[in-house]
């Protein structure tokens, strides 16, 4: 294995579990809720997802495919519109996404 | 209303769903880590050790792209940042008197997914108990690590006969971003997710995929900041 793997996966994981547990154990969230640590928590995670989506579908637009996304997409909103589950929502988009891949091949 | 106390089994059959969900997930994860040029028990570190699956995506793509290590811990610290809040909402669900004795344990499979189904079971009348938060974060623990296993065992070439499969499997993630953003969707963000995606897009085009990650994450961060600084 290697190290800079080992390394990253090490120093996010401490990152993860602290994140996870910390706030619990020392009842942090509590406080005020206009402070500025409170305002940029509450806007790095919605930034961070926001982002990440914007990436993950950047290459499926430069491909120039419509039908197979447009499809995924439109399965992603219409599960999450009716179960309000991220999961189901998932796996239907990527289902989705599948059948318009093989219609339009 | 009191729909009793959340026991452990209770908690494993809430979270089947999750685990169902978590395993092709997972699967495709393994894939595309060996794909990507990992190792089996590379990519089974990253799971275990790790557990957040966007971020674990986005870790292969910044290990592939040989970004330096400071810069992809910062940018996948940062995507996991929000995790911070799950625990204080829960507890504050939970009621005063909530036990958190464990909780070093059972706080590691606070994952968005078994949070908001913690939050569901509270919502249903069950009581939170600890028992219960192990059983709810067991399952898609084991679905996830096992799932990627199985994927790293198929390997990076396993679908190169399913092109249909593949396809579906390469969609996976920006379904599950697309999703995760739909979760946490509020009038409030909604400048913070169009600004991180304009800037995204921007250094993305403009310097590299990394810059335009990083910009995104930034710049919608400090768009929240700033609005509600005016407000």
């Amino acid at each position: 294995m290697r190290w800079e793997v080992l390394a990253l996966a090490l120093v996010v994981g401490a990152a993860n579990w602290g994140f996870r547990y910390l706030p619990i154990r020392f009842g942090l969230g509590s406080g005020a809720e206009g402070g500025v640590l409170a305002r940029f928590l509450a806007a790095v995670g919605p930034a961070a997802i926001a982002t990440l989506f914007f990436a993950s579908a950047l290459p499926f637009v430069a491909a120039g495919a419509v039908l197979a996304p447009a499809l995924g997409t439109a399965a992603v909103l219409a599960v999450w519109v009716w179960r309000r589950s991220v999961v189901l929502a998932t796996l239907a988009g990527a289902v989705a996404y599948a059948g318009g891949f093989a219609l339009s091949g | 209303m009191d729909a009793g106390q959340e026991t452990f089994a209770a908690g494993l059959v809430t979270a089947l769903p999750i685990g169902l969900g978590y395993f092709p997930i997972a699967f495709a994860f393994g894939v595309a880590a060996t794909g990507a040029g990992l190792s089996g028990w590379e990519a089974a570190a990253l799971s275990v050790i790790i557990y957040a699956g966007a971020s674990q995506f986005l870790a292969l793509a910044l290990l592939t792209s040989g970004a330096a290590l400071p810069v992809a811990a910062f940018t996948l610290i940062a995507m996991n940042l929000r995790h911070v809040l799950y625990g204080p909402a829960l507890m504050k669900a939970a009621g005063a008197g909530a036990g958190k004795r464990h909780a070093w344990a059972w706080a590691w499979g606070l994952t968005d997914e078994v949070f908001g189904a913690a939050l569901g079971e509270i919502a249903r009348g069950k009581r939170f108990s600890e028992a219960g938060m192990f059983g709810l974060g067991l399952l898609p623990y084991a679905a996830w690590i096992s799932g990627t296993v199985a994927g790293a065992l198929a390997g990076g070439g396993a679908l190169a006969g399913w092109p249909v499969l593949e396809a579906g499997l390469g969609f996976l993630l920006p379904a599950l971003f697309l999703a995760l953003l739909l979760s946490i969707l509020t009038r409030p963000q909604v400048p913070v997710i169009v600004v991180a995606g304009l800037a995204c897009v921007a250094g993305t085009l403009a310097v590299s995929s990394t810059t335009g990650i990083l910009g995104g994450m930034v710049a919608g961060a400090l768009a929240g900041v700033m609005r509600r600084a005016r407000a």
